[in-house]
């Protein structure tokens, strides 16, 4: 009775959704309600007024460049969350246990292919406003090479590569860098996070910008990770 | 049907392949291998949609990150559903 009762609840919210999804649009066509009021605007003017080559950019960092500071801080947040977790107390964890040895193929195509993915990553970074990609997807790799080394060189190995006080500016320094871009475009061009007048001045703004949130997101990942695979009572 | 819509159609079909077996399977670190198949199926769907910017976050964050997260989680729980 009960399976032909969910059966019957889902059948009829497939119907609605089907029913719902064939009233909207064609995808990609230009002269829809959607795409002919503000969104027209931003397309056509967005790339300049955003000082960005790369209009997904402009909109991250200038329409919305409030909203983006709002996502930072949110995964920082989340960090702080996970770090304080597991720095008081948290369920009692098994040692880090090394059940199979890292396999020296892994660990020569690791080591090999290290500064590659780390080139890789800045350019993604600093090329983000002009080019597709930017400082989160960039940073996300970041992180994700730190986790490969971790992985091969053991956690403890990646914890002594940089000073304790060093790592805490920089799992701070996304929210900290938007503020001071957020306060730079309040004090020289009138409101919040106005990208200053200077071509140079506004590129190197939005690189900053970029900079910070790679940053953010690599040290966010790579302390969710070192939190999981290394005790945290330290 | 033009080809692009035939590559369309493969991707959906496996995506919601992907989908299934993840709901079905006991065996939660297939699940997480599956579960990176799908995110890279996807990204594959975002770039020829032409947004190569949600392709990158795919793949780095959903085939990527996510799957080496939930290992490290499956570490320290158990590998299969009971």
């Amino acid at each position: 009775m009960r399976r032909v009762l969910a059966l019957a609840v889902v059948l009829v919210l497939a119907a609605l959704m089907m029913a719902g999804v064939n009233q909207l649009p064609p995808p990609g066509q230009a002269d829809q309600p959607v795409h002919r009021h503000v969104a027209a605007d931003y397309v056509a003017g967005g790339a300049q007024a955003g000082g960005a080559g790369n209009l997904v950019t402009s909109v991250l960092l200038h329409y919305r460049a409030l909203d983006t500071y709002g996502e930072v801080v949110v995964i920082f947040a989340a960090l702080l969350g996970v770090l304080l977790v597991r720095s008081t107390g948290g369920p009692p964890t098994r040692p880090p246990s090394r059940l199979v040895p890292v396999s020296p193929v892994v660990d020569q195509v690791v080591r090999l292919m290290t500064p590659f993915i780390a080139l890789f990553a800045l350019f993604m970074i600093v090329e983000g406003h002009v080019l597709p990609g930017g400082g989160f997807q960039g940073g996300v790799v970041l992180g994700a090479l730190m986790i490969l080394l971790s992985l091969i060189l053991g956690p403890e190995r990646l914890r002594g590569l940089l000073p304790i006080g060093a790592v805490t500016w920089v799992r701070a320094a996304a929210p900290l860098v938007f503020l001071l871009c957020a306060l730079a475009g309040l004090g020289l061009a009138g409101w919040w996070f106005a990208l200053p007048d200077p071509g140079w001045l506004r590129e190197f703004v939005l690189v900053a910008l970029e900079l910070a949130i790679g940053f953010g997101a690599a040290a966010a990942l790579t302390g969710f990770f070192l939190s999981l695979a290394v005790d945290g009572h330290h | 049907m033009s080809p692009n819509d035939v590559f369309d159609l493969l991707i959906l079909t496996l995506l919601i392949g992907c989908a299934l077996a993840i709901a079905r399977l006991k065996d939660l670190a297939a699940a997480v291998v599956l579960f990176s198949i799908y995110s890279f199926a996807l990204c594959l769907l975002w770039v020829h949609r032409g947004a190569p910017d949600v392709a990158m976050t795919e793949a780095a964050v959903g085939a990527g990150i996510t799957a080496v997260l939930f290992f490290y989680a499956l570490t320290r729980t158990g590998r299969r559903e009971k």
